[in-house]
């Protein structure tokens, strides 16, 4: 017997293993279960994919603007000085540092040089990867991790783009392919306490598995196809 | 010398998502996108009371959904039943391509709101963006069976306006 309450955990993957198992038995057995399962996830696939194109749309400018406005104030000449020299004197994670690359990147045409670490940087209105992520997601193949950042899945999205999934020691994402460029999809924080390798072993973050998966067309690459696409450059 | 959160950073990377937030609770995207403006201006302001090492984007949801609640408020009953009438039939379409993709999100947003904002709010925050029931359940600071219950509701009513 399966209760409204736990048929909806199970579709919504709220229940512990051998919980959801058992409910998944039940529906697997009543075909109106099987259908109704099949009816929400529709529905959600539905709801979900018409929200999920505000991901990679172009933000407005007046919003970019608006989270700039602080970083001018915060990160000055100075500020970024320190930070470097803190950085220097104690490493902090890839992630935190990006608070003052970014910054950095953002004031590019204006008065500052151009980091040249920044791994995101914001141009019109969309954020790319940039430096280390850019070329981790260009040149690495899931099989052969190098350096900070890892490559976790490979796949096309629903427009036929390349999708990519990333983790890195603070952070993890999807990022898809533009001419060129490689577009930020979507970026979590490691939850307090999860960083590094633990992290890793957990594998992949919630929302981001979410994410790809609302955003994946198809199966994921297996390696072969990988190699295969990093060849044509992504297309 | 402690460690900085990423917190501007952080911020920026979660734009998308907080725009996809306001546009599953607003009725349009000029208040969707005005909303998302409000909140980022009151994220920075009280950028202090953000606890570092804590989730950036809960916090940032949190803050969205209570000056979203704030508007519902001020605005009273009176715009509460101004999604068009004719919902139901506008959703009963399938997207086709990307050109469609923008009157898709109209009416999924036109669906959106005709689901009381309790339910929205549930609706939008695990079926769209993603979050667990309990994670929910501790952004609204309801308990876990009402955000479930909620849910359930919302869902019904979603199915039934698709005509699926």
């Amino acid at each position: 017997m399966v209760t409204e309450e736990s048929f909806f955990a199970w579709l919504d993957g709220e229940l512990d293993a051998s919980e959801a198992e058992r409910v998944a038995a039940e529906v697997a057995a009543d075909r109106q279960l099987r259908e109704r399962a099949e009816q929400h996830r529709a529905m959600q696939s539905r709801l979900k994919g018409a929200f999920d194109g505000l991901l990679s749309a172009p933000l407005p400018e007046s919003l970019v603007e608006a989270a700039r406005a602080d970083q001018a104030e915060v990160v000055d000449f100075a500020a970024a000085k320190r930070s470097r020299e803190a950085r220097r004197w104690a490493p902090l994670p890839q992630w935190a540092a990006l608070a003052a690359t970014l910054a950095i990147g953002i004031f590019a045409g204006s008065q500052l040089p151009r980091s040249s670490n920044a791994s995101v940087e914001v141009q019109g209105g969309k954020v790319y990867a940039a430096s280390a992520l850019e070329n981790a997601l260009d040149t690495q193949l899931a099989s052969a991790s190098r350096g900070d950042t890892r490559i976790g899945l490979t796949f096309r999205d629903q427009s036929g783009a390349i999708c990519r999934s990333f983790t890195d020691p603070a952070a993890s994402g999807l990022a898809c392919r533009e001419p060129g460029r490689w577009q930020i999809r979507g970026m979590f924080a490691a939850p307090e306490g999860q960083g590094g390798a633990y992290r890793m072993a957990a594998g992949m973050d919630p929302n981001l598995a979410a994410l790809v998966d609302s955003t994946i067309a198809g199966e994921p690459f297996d390696a072969k196809q990988e190699k295969a696409a990093q060849a044509q450059g992504w297309r | 010398m402690t460690a900085q959160p990423p917190f501007d950073t952080e911020l920026v990377a979660l734009l998308p998502r907080l725009r996809r937030f306001a546009h599953a609770l607003c009725q349009n995207g000029t208040d969707a996108d005005d909303l998302a403006q409000a909140t980022v201006e009151r994220a920075l302001r009280s950028r202090a009371q953000w606890q570092p090492g804590t989730r950036l984007d809960s916090w940032l949801y949190r803050i969205m959904r209570n000056l979203w609640i704030d508007t519902v408020r001020s605005r009273g009953r009176r715009e509460k039943f101004e999604a068009p009438e004719d919902a139901a039939e506008q959703v009963a379409e399938d997207p086709r391509d990307a050109i469609e993709a923008q009157l898709e999100l109209n009416r999924m947003m036109a669906a959106m709101q005709r689901l009381p904002e309790e339910q929205r709010e549930v609706v939008a925050l695990i079926l769209i963006e993603g979050f667990g029931y309990r994670e929910t359940a501790e952004m609204l600071g309801l308990p876990i069976g009402t955000v479930s219950s909620r849910l359930v509701r919302g869902r019904g009513a979603l199915l039934e306006m698709m005509g699926i």
